[in-house]
């Protein structure tokens, strides 16, 4: 009985460190930082080159969008505080002056927000509805 | 109204608390008086809440706006098929149609196994009397449906976001709330099972098929979510591990798990702390997927949003489940212990175990994964997520483990598979993986994912393939029939086994489909008119950038003509934008799709040029996708032959006369293959077009086929080119000047010499015009050939089937058993399966 326990503990314990330890490497290109904003744009250096995951509204009539292509420059803004962002690609139907965003991106040293692709999640303002946002591929 | 149903919530919290309370007094004191009068109140319940069902669905056809749930999701021109699925729209609603379904499943199984579980019948009503109790306590406390407007009532609704008026919204919630609900009845007699001690197989022979049947509405509310979200959102896929997908997937490993395991307990009494301990699990995260859809806990973009009282109510709901089912669990151990041990890791018990372990690790890592900015923020204030490519990383590694399991359990004996057992068992299977790897390799397809998911397709179907030919071949020599009429009794009469494999061939071809996700490509492109882009095997011209509008939305489609390298016409497809009147700041985007088995072309138009008439457009190659839809399908037909009673199709457990059951499956075969009929969900832009012109003139017009040379010679009546415009003009006003139909026809056909070579007739007349040949001389043949070809043909046919069906001699097919011993012991399999 004992040894059958040994056995058991022995097993789970190896499993669960290779685990943690795969996990633990896996993680580290693959995590984003959920921030606000104004949480990153009052220290801006702590997050160059960071994957960020950026809340905000778009500020209104901000949106510019280049003729015959699929490049867009909007502002976002929470708080105050307000960051230049570029986009390549499809937005959602939602995505408009007001509307709460969270954008994939890293924000680079000259200060302007990169969103990757895929990478703009549009809310409405309402409450509850399915939403057709971007979720990446 | 809002009164009357708020009413009713509360009497019904009520009765389900004496329901509960009856139930499990009677229980304890074994009182039958008090456990008939619990089953009572819990029947009541099931009613109390239709009528509840009643009242709301009333409100919305009505239009009752003074109930501020009605007024938020419905409004006066809102078609009454939606106002009826507003039920379920919303949040309060949505809990409310929770109950409802619950207080139908239990009341459903109460009643079936009445007599045959009384002793656990009790402590079901309870637990479901008590769940139920928890969700109306949430609507009645928290988010009440009923709820009013307290000063001015508005007079008019403000409507379902017009992005939710689609077939996928009305169906979906339903569905994966059928798979969820339905969850809760294994738990019930799994838990009651606990707590009354009997422990035996008798509550998971109840719960099969409620197992099987809410799992697979689950299956199937997760696969339309992934049909919505690839024909609808626009962005190429149709799984992103969205916090709402995960939770919905979460159940549904489990789930799986259970209705697997379950088979090692029936069996050999084994596993059995794993099936209480995945029925409870299952559950728990039933409840754990609603709550996080509800309680802004993580962030989506389903999520209905940020709401910390009613996540703290269901923290605490889960928190006492929990306790109270695992203390229970734990208390029972020693009646839990299993008839036999693992005899060896090359067993099919081995198998299962590994499922159950895989599927258990897969829910909790997604879990893990999908809470992890939860965690991460508790713990350093840090809110970290993860994305698909961190999911994908892991899943798919234990996606092909899962396939790969699929694909060897079958062939695994029960206790010990010896080595001639496993030459014998694998040889086939073995070898198309090997020659599939093959081909692969010189073909020169990538090893991981795709090529490894390849490979292991081919050796799950190959041990499908062999399961039914060796089963039909055992048949046969029992009842000397045809291979076609025995696999149909082979079938019939272990409905649960083949119906299994037939819903694993079925899982085979989603993986098909889910490695295609491999080789997608897309390409940011901007179309300008009459210009040539190529993609992949594609070449895409814009021909005009049209703007239609039907009342209720304007529509911009970008008419979009699609030829392949080689030249040939692919057809043309419409992506389009649609600007509905009362939600103009959210278009919707059409996506067009050309689907084929070997790729969908799916192309979006998020932005375009009204001026210059150009259009940008992201263009995506999605190979093998559609295998996915047809996988599930298949998966759909596998799970109802698992769920058919034990006695349907008992005719063909019965030796049949040979041929016949060959015969009738041909019969059927060609009666369904002309019907299949496929909707393209996209909206034909020449649809609006037609209410310019009366009806009148289009049913003349029908009788004209398009002679503008561009189009495809459909009937004028229906076709939106400039050309034929023209000639509905034209019609239009000779038929308000009297004319007759014939008339016009013959202005067509027999158009007056001097306008001939007009824009309209252009050069073309007599009879080739007409859409239908008339019915005199020649063109009489039209339509007396295929009558007759398709009467002659039927009648052939059946008289085949008869000459076929007599019953030939069947020798001496009883001594054949005595000979073979895999013969017997297959024999033993089968009637130790037929439950």
């Amino acid at each position: 009985m004992k040894h059958k326990a040994v056995k058991v503990g022995l097993t789970s314990l190896v499993l669960a460190l290779s685990f943690g330890g795969l996990l633990y490497s896996t993680m580290g290109e693959a995590t984003e930082y959920y921030k606000h904003v104004d949480e990153v744009m009052t220290q801006p250096t702590e997050w160059y080159g960071k994957k960020l995951q950026l809340h905000g509204y778009v500020v209104p009539d901000s949106i510019m969008w280049r003729k015959n292509s699929l490049e867009y420059k909007f502002k976002v803004q929470s708080n105050g505080q307000v960051v230049n962002a570029t986009y390549t690609g499809v937005v959602p139907d939602t995505f408009k002056s007001d509307a709460e965003v969270v954008l994939k991106g890293t924000l680079s040293p000259d200060g302007l927000f990169t969103v990757s692709p895929n990478g703009v999640m549009a809310k409405c303002p309402s409450k509850y509805e399915a939403k057709p946002g971007n979720p990446t591929s | 109204m809002a009164s009357l149903g708020s009413f009713l919530l509360l009497l019904t919290f009520v009765v389900a608390a004496y329901a509960a309370a009856a139930s499990v007094a009677g229980a304890r004191r074994r009182n039958n008086r008090l456990i008939e009068s619990g089953i009572g109140a819990f029947y009541t319940v099931a009613a109390l809440m239709t009528v509840a069902s009643g009242v709301i669905i009333y409100s919305f056809v009505a239009g009752d706006y003074s109930i501020r749930y009605v007024q938020r999701y419905s409004d006066s021109v809102q078609p009454l098929f939606y106002r009826i699925t507003s039920y379920w729209g919303g949040l309060d609603g949505s809990v409310m149609f929770w109950v409802f379904l619950l207080s139908l499943f239990g009341s459903v199984a109460v009643k079936v196994n009445r007599e045959r579980l009384r002793e656990l019948i009790p402590y079901v009503v309870a637990i479901v009397s008590v769940v139920e109790m928890f969700f109306i306590f949430l609507m009645v406390i928290h988010n009440n449906p009923f709820d009013t407007y307290l000063t001015q009532s508005p007079t008019d609704g403000r409507g379902l976001n017009p992005l939710l008026q689609n077939f996928y919204m009305a169906i979906h919630p339903p569905t994966m709330y059928l798979g969820f609900v339905g969850l809760t009845i294994p738990f019930a007699f799994g838990l009651s099972a606990l707590i009354t001690g009997h422990l035996d197989d008798s509550w998971l022979r109840a719960v099969r098929r409620w197992t099987m049947f809410s799992w697979f509405f689950l299956s199937l509310g997760l696969t339309l979510g992934m049909i919505w979200a690839y024909e609808e959102l626009g962005w190429g896929g149709f799984w992103g591990w969205d916090p709402v997908e995960n939770a919905g997937a979460l159940p549904w490993f489990t789930a799986t798990a259970f209705l697997h395991s379950v088979m090692v307990q029936e069996r050999r009494g084994m596993l059995r702390v794993w099936n209480v301990t995945l029925v409870i699990v299952t559950f728990l995260l039933t409840i754990f997927g609603t709550f996080m859809t509800r309680s802004g806990v993580v962030q989506s973009v389903h999520a209905f949003g940020d709401d910390p009282a009613l996540a703290r109510l269901f923290m605490a709901f889960m928190g006492v489940v929990a306790v109270f089912s695992f203390s229970w669990l734990i208390y029972r151990l020693p009646l839990l212990k299993a008839r036999h041990e693992l005899d060896s890791w090359v067993s099919r018990e081995a198998a299962f175990l590994a499922n159950n372990w895989i599927l258990l690790f897969s829910a909790f890592f997604v879990l893990f994964a999908t809470m992890f900015p939860t965690i991460t923020e508790t713990i350093n204030g840090e809110r970290l997520t993860v994305g698909p490519p961190f999911f994908n990383r892991w899943m798919t590694p234990i996606g092909l483990s899962l396939l790969f399991l699929t694909g060897i359990g079958p062939l695994l004996a029960w206790r010990k598979s010896t080595v001639k057992n496993l030459a014998e068992q694998f040889l086939f299977p073995l070898v198309l993986a090997l020659v599939t790897s093959g081909a692969l390799v010189a073909l020169g397809v990538r090893v991981w994912s795709s090529g490894i998911c390849f490979a292991l397709c081919a050796l799950t179907f190959g041990t499908i393939a062999q399961e039914f030919w060796r089963g039909a071949n055992v048949r046969r020599g029992m009842t000397g029939t045809d291979v076609v009429t025995a696999m149909i009794g082979l079938v019939g009469r272990n409905k649960r086994r083949y119906g299994g494999y037939i819903v694993h061939l079925g899982i085979v071809l989603m993986f098909l489909g889910f490695a295609g996700a491999g080789f997608k490509s897309d390409q940011q492109l901007l179309l300008k008119p009459g210009e040539e882009a190529t993609v992949g095997s594609y070449v895409l011209k814009l021909d005009a950038l049209r703007v239609t509008d039907d009342g209720q939305k304007q529509m911009v489609t970008a008419h979009v003509s699609v030829k392949g390298t080689d030249g040939k016409d692919l057809g043309k497809m419409y992506p389009a934008k649609w600007y509905y009147r009362k939600h103009e700041e959210e278009p919707t985007t059409e996506v067009g799709i050309r689907r084929s088995f070997a790729e969908d072309l799916y192309i979006v138009m998020p932005a375009f040029e009204l001026q210059d008439q150009t259009a940008s457009v992201e263009v995506h190659i999605n190979p093998l996708v559609n295998w996915v839809w047809f996988g599930f399908g298949i998966l759909a037909v596998g799970t109802g032959i698992a769920l058919l009673p034990e006695r349907a199709l008992s005719f063909a457990m019965a030796p049949l006369p040979a041929h016949a059951a060959t015969t009738a499956v041909l019969l059927l075969a060609l009666l369904l293959a002309p019907a299949l009929a496929y909707a393209q969900h996209v909206v034909d832009p020449k649809a609006s077009q037609l209410q310019v012109f009366s009806s009148d003139v289009r049913d003349v017009t029908k009788k004209l086929a398009c002679w503008c040379g561009g189009c495809s010679k459909l009937p004028v009546g229906e076709c939106a080119c400039g050309h034929c415009a023209m000639v509905k003009g034209e019609v239009t006003e000779m038929l308000k000047e009297g004319a007759s139909n014939d008339a016009v026809l013959a202005h067509y056909t027999n158009p007056p010499a001097a306008h001939i070579d007009d824009a309209v007739h252009r050069g073309q007349s007599g009879n080739s015009l007409l859409s239908m040949p008339p019915a005199v001389g020649a063109g009489r043949l039209v339509y007396v050939v295929p009558v007759v070809l398709g009467l002659g043909g039927l009648f052939l046919a059946i008289s085949l089937a008869l000459r076929w069906s007599r019953r030939p001699v069947v020798a001496g097919a009883a001594g054949m058993l005595d000979e073979d011993d895999s013969l017997r012991s297959r024999l033993d399999d089968e009637l130790r399966d037929l439950d």
